[in-house]
């Protein structure tokens, strides 16, 4: 099996799941330029690709060009319910076989793929989450600042007024912090 | 219909697009509020790769996209991936792609002024095996590319080696010599002018003058569904082809772009290709005999899918039997004439096809 991603964690991720349910992973690819070469020589059964992954356009012209090339299976709905289909183009993951090998057999790989695929959006989701949460706090604690500098509040009163502010204008405490702070404060990308 | 009364309608519609600049009419259409104006709310979003897109429309992640003039006809035969009904809604360009060489493969050719001549190519390139890169086997830069080649006496299953890149990594193939040419949508062959890695010596409008480009599909199943929502995003696309057939607003469509579709590239990258020019080298710019269009390449045209099937056909690419009318049902262009009659949109004639020796 062939892994196609260029994602790296992502991949690792996916191909140590690939590995721990039985199946042999060959290579790992995220380079777009040897990409058919590699193919040609890692004598894989079956590439596992991310849905959006940039290399999925060369990977289909070897599909339609030579009929003994990786021919795409899942998406390509000869196997696999529409459930089945629906739970890889939500994971992104997209699979390739090459000819002749039963779509029975590529079912156990994609189901592994998918769940690996997921967890690992998941875990990003949770980390960004956790990253955009620690920069608002950042931007209302700075908003606070600037309201006890400028017009001499305690902490308390500072937090007040914002909050004051931000339901007389319907936003966010962090919107309101954000309207307050002067155009060229650092504010989302210092994390 | 009566489109000038939007409030009577809101719908909400996912397209998708390859960043590309003839991706300016639905990016535009976003930007300045043509899908809004016409009771649109639209989610529209880039990606990575056609094959993407395409499997994102067909299992209903996307209603409608930007795809390559063939691709409709690919997928209503499933040549590959899943087999499905498109609809054509409307032509989203003509012309607007360049082949490019290396620079020194440039040189070899003598940097004659565009366009190079096939034969003159070839006398530099046959027997050195030189490796081509196009966007999409099922794209007009692969059959554009291969008619050249042939008319130049090459063929391109055995005197090149032809490849497939996503148009975002040309310049960069091109600069590290992993390939010595291609054929892409602008931005990318400016882009790689730009970046000093090669030159454009032939656009597709030298092979095939005005031919089309991109088409706006949706999921025939969504068109059926919401044929109101449908209607009103091809009335919005020709507002957009409007706006951006006037070459004043071309400054404003250019920082769009680079908004929307090009965060990595740098303004001058995008201009040119907007206002049918490309950069040469030196610094300087060169004019295109056949510049990318947007509004006389609107009319969808069976006549020119059935050219692009022809084309399929002789590039290995269709099984022995196909249904023709199976193939071609995309370009049913209900949606596109009661857009048009509701706006007063003319219908522009068709691009006459090429003459026999391109067929």
């Amino acid at each position: 099996m062939l892994l196609v991603d260029g994602d790296p964690d992502r991949a690792a991720a996916v191909r140590e799941g690939l590995e721990a349910s039985g199946c042999e992973v060959v290579g790992l690819l995220a380079d777009l330029f040897d990409l058919v070469a590699r193919v040609r020589a890692c004598g894989a059964d079956v590439l596992v690709c991310a849905l959006d992954d940039p290399s999925r356009d060369a990977i289909e012209a070897m599909a339609l060009l030579n009929r003994n090339e990786p021919r795409p299976v899942v998406l390509f709905a000869q196997s696999g319910g529409e459930a089945q289909i629906e739970a890889a183009l939500e994971a992104g993951v997209a699979a390739y076989v090459i000819e002749g090998l039963a779509p029975a057999r590529v079912r156990p790989v994609m189901e592994v793929a998918i769940r690996r695929f997921r967890a690992h959006e998941a875990l990003k989701r949770e980390l960004s989450e956790t990253r955009a949460t620690l920069a608002e706090r950042k931007i209302i604690e700075r908003a606070k600042g600037h309201l006890m500098r400028g017009r001499r509040l305690t902490e308390a009163e500072a937090h007040a007024t914002l909050r004051r502010m931000a339901m007389d204008r319907g936003q966010r405490l962090v919107e309101a912090a954000r309207g307050l702070l002067p155009n060229d404060a650092p504010t989302q990308r210092e994390i | 219909m009566d489109l000038s009364s939007p409030a009577l309608l809101t719908a909400s519609l996912s397209i998708g697009y390859v960043p590309l600049t003839d991706a300016a009419v639905l990016v535009v259409a976003e930007d300045l509020g043509f899908f809004a104006r016409h009771g649109l709310r639209v989610a529209l979003s880039p990606a990575a790769s056609w094959a993407g897109l395409r499997d994102r429309v067909a299992y209903g992640a996307l209603d409608a996209a930007h795809m390559l003039y063939p691709m409709p006809i690919a997928a209503a035969l499933g040549l590959v991936g899943p087999a499905m009904p498109l609809t054509v809604a409307a032509g989203l360009g003509r012309n607007g792609n360049t082949i490019v060489l290396s620079t020194a493969l440039a040189q070899e050719m003598g940097d004659a002024p565009m366009p190079l001549a096939a034969l003159r190519f070839a006398e530099v390139a046959r027997g050195r095996n030189l490796r081509l890169a196009v966007v999409h086997p099922v794209s007009s830069h692969n059959y554009l590319l291969r008619h050249w080649l042939e008319s130049g006496v090459l063929d391109p299953d055995r005197d090149v080696t032809m490849s497939v890149l996503p148009p975002p990594a040309m310049p960069a193939a091109l600069a590290s010599g992993a390939i010595d040419g291609f054929c892409v949508g602008e931005p990318w062959g400016s882009a790689a002018v730009l970046a000093g890695a090669g030159r454009a010596v032939v656009a597709s409008g030298d092979i095939w003058p005005d031919h089309p480009e991109k088409v706006f599909v949706f999921r025939a199943s969504a068109a059926a569904a919401e044929p109101q929502a449908a209607i009103a995003a091809t009335a919005a696309i020709i507002a957009a082809a409007r706006w951006l057939d006037e070459p004043a607003n071309h400054p404003q469509a250019a920082a769009i772009l680079a908004r929307h579709a090009f965060p990595s590239l740098d303004l001058a990258a995008i201009t040119p290709g907007l206002g049918g020019w490309v950069p040469e080298p030196d610094g300087g710019t060169r004019r295109l005999s056949h510049p990318l269009s947007f509004r006389e390449a609107l009319p969808p045209h069976m006549a020119h899918a059935a050219f692009w099937l022809s084309c399929m056909r002789r590039g290995g690419h269709l099984p022995a039997q196909i249904d023709q009318a199976q193939a071609l049902a995309p370009w049913n262009n209900d949606l596109f004439l009661r857009a048009a009659s509701a706006l007063g949109e003319p219908l522009h004639a068709p691009t006459p096809l090429p003459t026999e020796s391109a067929a």
